[in-house]
């Protein structure tokens, strides 16, 4: 037993998918078991405390003051930390909640929620949020990062396995195109599509058929269920590298270059198109600075809206 | 051969759309009509501007063997935490 990898886990803000997806590993957690002793896991054992661990998977965005206290935690009692999952990672769609201040947020939620009554803010037993959501990496020191939304079941099985075999990961920075079945096909199709608009073609590519999907701007770690099966990709595993990495690359100008390529719709037509569409491009991952620094992301000049809103 | 740039199509990944051949100025891909994919047809010709595997929206092409050009805007942190992703 000395010899086994010491794992703890740990589940802040986000909906929990990304430790259902441990649970999802199914009969092969098995062939994990041999090498790790699983310890604080909120969804497999019931340990409270924070064991020392050599390896901690950190799910979940920094919202409250409790996750950031749970985050330190985690950071104190292992030794390697994996920022596990969107969350995690870019901010996930709890991230999304900078753009709103507190006060909008709770009053949404519980003051003027429809669908309830009452209307009272929760006061006793429950951590005040923070001003902004934060990715993990901004509060604690991560080493490794595994983004998804949540990761499919494969990739955090082999991520763990390379981390305890020490070898690099079967994982390749690919888009969700690289694993999607449609085929890339040049049209005719001569305006941007919205989602609503018609059946699309089971086999073509969205692109091809004037409907934005962010597959090609967005990092495989999914497998494509959702172009698989009809929908298109809204990028929930975070951007592709390139779009990380080089400033004057961006999510609206990326999917314009290759639709335009497609189709017979300007370039120009579809980063319009993109920009109108509520923000919502960058929904999994605006909270990170990764994102938040780019020059051509606005996110600063929202915030910057919502401090002038009044902030204690 | 030596001297030459390496590039790998990773198969299963193309979607065929014909990208590549669109955008490489030296005309290195070539389109098998049968198995509807692009193919490295005259890597000799390449000159690793590395325009292919950045327009490719399957991030299916990769590149070895080429001198890699370091962008002056990279920040040291930033290009770290690229590299820790699983």
């Amino acid at each position: 037993m000395g010899s086994k990898v010491r794992l703890n886990t740990d589940w802040l803000s986000d909906c929990g998918g990304c430790h259902i997806a441990i649970v999802d590993i199914h009969e092969r957690i098995l062939e994990l078991l041999g090498a790790i002793e699983l310890q604080r896991c909120p969804v497999l054992t019931d340990i409270k405390g924070y064991p020392d661990a050599d390896l901690g998977l950190v799910s979940g965005a920094i919202r409250t003051e409790h996750d950031r206290h749970s985050a330190e935690a985690m950071r104190k009692s292992c030794k390697r930390i994996i920022a596990f999952g969107t969350c995690a990672v870019y901010g996930g769609v709890p991230g999304a909640g900078s753009v709103h201040t507190r006060e909008q947020i709770l009053d949404y939620a519980y003051g003027h929620n429809p669908t309830t009554e009452g209307h009272t803010l929760p006061a006793d037993g429950v951590d005040s949020l923070e001003k902004l959501v934060t990715p993990i990496d901004e509060v604690i020191e991560v080493d490794l990062y595994l983004p998804g939304c949540p990761p499919h079941p494969a990739f955090i099985f082999d991520a763990l396995l390379a981390v305890i075999e020490g070898r690099p990961p079967k994982a390749k920075d690919e888009t969700v195109c690289a694993r999607c079945h449609r085929r890339m096909e040049r049209t005719e199709v001569s305006h941007v599509l919205a989602n609503h608009d018609g059946i699309a073609n089971r086999t073509q590519c969205f692109l091809s058929q004037g409907y934005v999907c962010l597959g090609s701007v967005t990092l495989d770690r999914c497998m494509a269920p959702c172009p698989n099966n009809g929908v298109v990709c809204t990028g929930c595993a975070g951007p592709t590298m390139q779009v990380l990495t080089e400033p004057n690359r961006d999510i609206r100008t990326e999917v314009g270059d290759r639709m335009a390529a497609l189709t017979k719709i300007p370039r120009k037509e579809v980063i319009e198109s993109i920009e109108r569409a509520a923000k919502t491009h960058y929904a999994y991952a605006m909270a990170t600075e990764m994102i938040g620094k780019k020059p051509t992301f606005l996110i600063e000049k929202w915030v910057a809206a919502i401090e002038e809103e009044g902030q204690p | 051969m030596e001297g030459m740039v390496d590039i790998q199509i990773h198969e299963a990944a193309c979607r065929g759309c014909r990208m590549c051949l669109d955008i490489c100025p030296t005309d290195v891909f070539a389109f098998d009509e049968g198995r509807g994919m692009a193919t490295v047809q005259a890597a000799e010709d390449c000159i690793a501007c590395l325009s292919c595997a950045y327009l490719c929206p399957s991030n299916a092409i990769s590149h070895h063997q080429f001198h890699a050009v370091k962008n002056f805007y990279r920040d040291i942190s930033f290009c770290r935490r690229m590299e820790r992703f699983l």
